[in-house]
């Protein structure tokens, strides 16, 4: 035990601003793939010119590898649009945009859910397209793709670890500097794994709990 | 601004490189189909443990998918090739150590054994009893049950499921880079380092994985849509 104590607890404080930092990735990520996956799925439904652009981003970001995407965002984009500037930037903008492009589908296997006849109701009851799309069509779409959200944050969460490879501080990258000063990576690197588990399990967990319980309370059935 | 953008189309310089990619490939190709192998019969495991009468034993599946799925695969790959060796070490009193391939396929083995024992347990609870019961009149074994029964139900059930999972799989192969698996993305990166003009090489690996996943995906989509259909007939 005195290994553990030594080498995790001492080191406490490194490893919770590597988790912080982790949160914080996953939190913008997720921030840009919610609003990036519903701009891409309307395009992709309304905007009847731009349909093959958006098809094309939603299927790029959903057919590369996220590791592919990271370095390309990182390392290209830089030179080729002069945008992201700091690789911490890179790193939640590379999660959110694949994100996106399965959230835009989520989004729309929803949308198209969502039976005409409402849509018509609305309509006849003189409600304009978009009080529509925000009062009738988006609150279902919401509800039936919480689940896909919530696995979706997930995935997000995994492939934040991969940002250490882009020198980002998150807790998988403090954790092998701390391996690397003390060339003990048992208790290090177990430790770390474990608090992952534990953070996507209870993401998982309460995801399934509030998704359950608000499809229960508006009249769907909790699958 | 215009320069780079044509720098980045000009993709000759991965052309260039073609044979040294192409090698970084197969390693892809060799690492998704050692882990799938693993991934497949360890999740047939855990799924029965799961579906068990045993508590213990379900006890025990419950464990592995729940361990498994929620992991990253990054800090699996890295616990798997920088601790695993330690702790067998340990345990044998011998130094041991990991060929980075065989980390790579144990680790990615194990982290989708876990998806795959969830998509095999789907299928095995949606097998009616009265089919097993029937074998059971038959006087079939449970083993004959299972092989005759319930496997082969089973597998047509969780093809389009599976066609994904193993989507997912070549994808995170990319990943074995980073403990010097000489794959597609280590050998860019290699390349990379030796002629500072990241901006193709990292264009065209992007395009290449891409170009074959959306091979792979959009096959298995029109598959499982056709396959969805016959199955439900």
């Amino acid at each position: 035990m005195g290994n553990w104590e030594r080498l995790v607890w001492n080191q406490r404080d490194v490893l919770l601003a590597g988790f912080a930092v982790t949160i914080e990735v996953c939190a913008l990520a997720f921030l840009a793939a919610l609003i990036g996956g519903l701009v891409l799925c309307l395009t992709r439904l309304y905007v009847k010119p731009l349909r093959p652009v958006a098809v094309l981003l939603i299927e790029f970001f959903r057919d590369t590898p996220i590791f592919v995407q990271l370095m390309w965002v990182a390392y290209v984009w830089p030179e080729l649009v002069g945008f992201p500037n700091d690789f911490f930037t890179a790193g939640w903008l590379a999660l959110g945009l694949q994100s996106s492009g399965y959230l835009a589908e989520t989004f729309r296997a929803g949308i198209e859910g969502v039976p005409r006849g409402q849509r018509e109701a609305a309509f006849s009851a003189g409600m304009s397209p978009t009080q529509t799309f925000a009062r009738v069509v988006m609150p279902q779409v919401a509800l039936s793709s919480a689940p896909s959200i919530v696995n979706q944050f997930t995935v997000i969460v995994k492939s934040s670890t991969l940002v250490s490879v882009i020198t980002v501080p998150d807790l998988m990258s403090q954790s092998q500097k701390l391996v690397n000063v003390w060339y003990e990576p048992i208790e290090i690197l177990t430790a770390t794994a474990a608090l992952y588990i534990a953070f996507v399990f209870l993401i998982s967990l309460v995801g399934k709990l509030i998704a359950d319980r608000l499809r229960q309370r508006f009249g769907l059935a909790a699958s | 601004m215009s320069e780079a953008l044509k720098q980045s189309l000009d993709l000759s310089i991965f052309w260039e490189y073609r044979a040294i990619l192409l090698q970084g490939l197969i390693f892809n190709a060799l690492v998704f189909l050692c882990a799938a192998c693993i991934a497949l019969s360890l999740g047939l495991g855990a799924a029965l443990l799961r579906v068990s009468r045993i508590l213990p034993a379900r006890i025990v599946g419950t464990l592995h998918v729940e361990l498994f799925r929620n992991a990253p695969d990054y800090i699996m790959l890295v616990w798997v090739h920088f601790v695993l060796p330690l702790l067998i070490g340990l345990a044998i009193k011998r130094r041991v150590e990991f060929h980075p391939f065989v980390s790579a396929v144990i680790a990615l083995g194990f982290v989708y054994s876990g998806y795959f024992a969830e998509a095999f347990r789907a299928g095995i609870q949606a097998i009616p009893q009265g089919n097993l019961d029937a074998g059971r009149a038959f006087g079939m074994s449970e083993r004959l049950i299972l092989w005759r029964i319930t496997l082969p139900q089973v597998v047509r059930r969780m093809l389009p499921e599976a066609l994904n999972l193993f989507i997912s799989l070549f994808k995170a192969t990319t990943i074995v880079s980073l403990i010097a698996v000489p794959d597609l993305m280590y050998n860019v990166s290699m390349v990379t380092q030796q002629e500072m003009r990241p901006l193709p090489l990292y264009t065209g690996a992007a395009l290449t994985y891409f170009l074959i996943i959306f091979a792979l995906s959009s096959t298995a989509r029109a598959f499982s849509e056709s396959w969805r259909q016959k199955i439900q007939a």
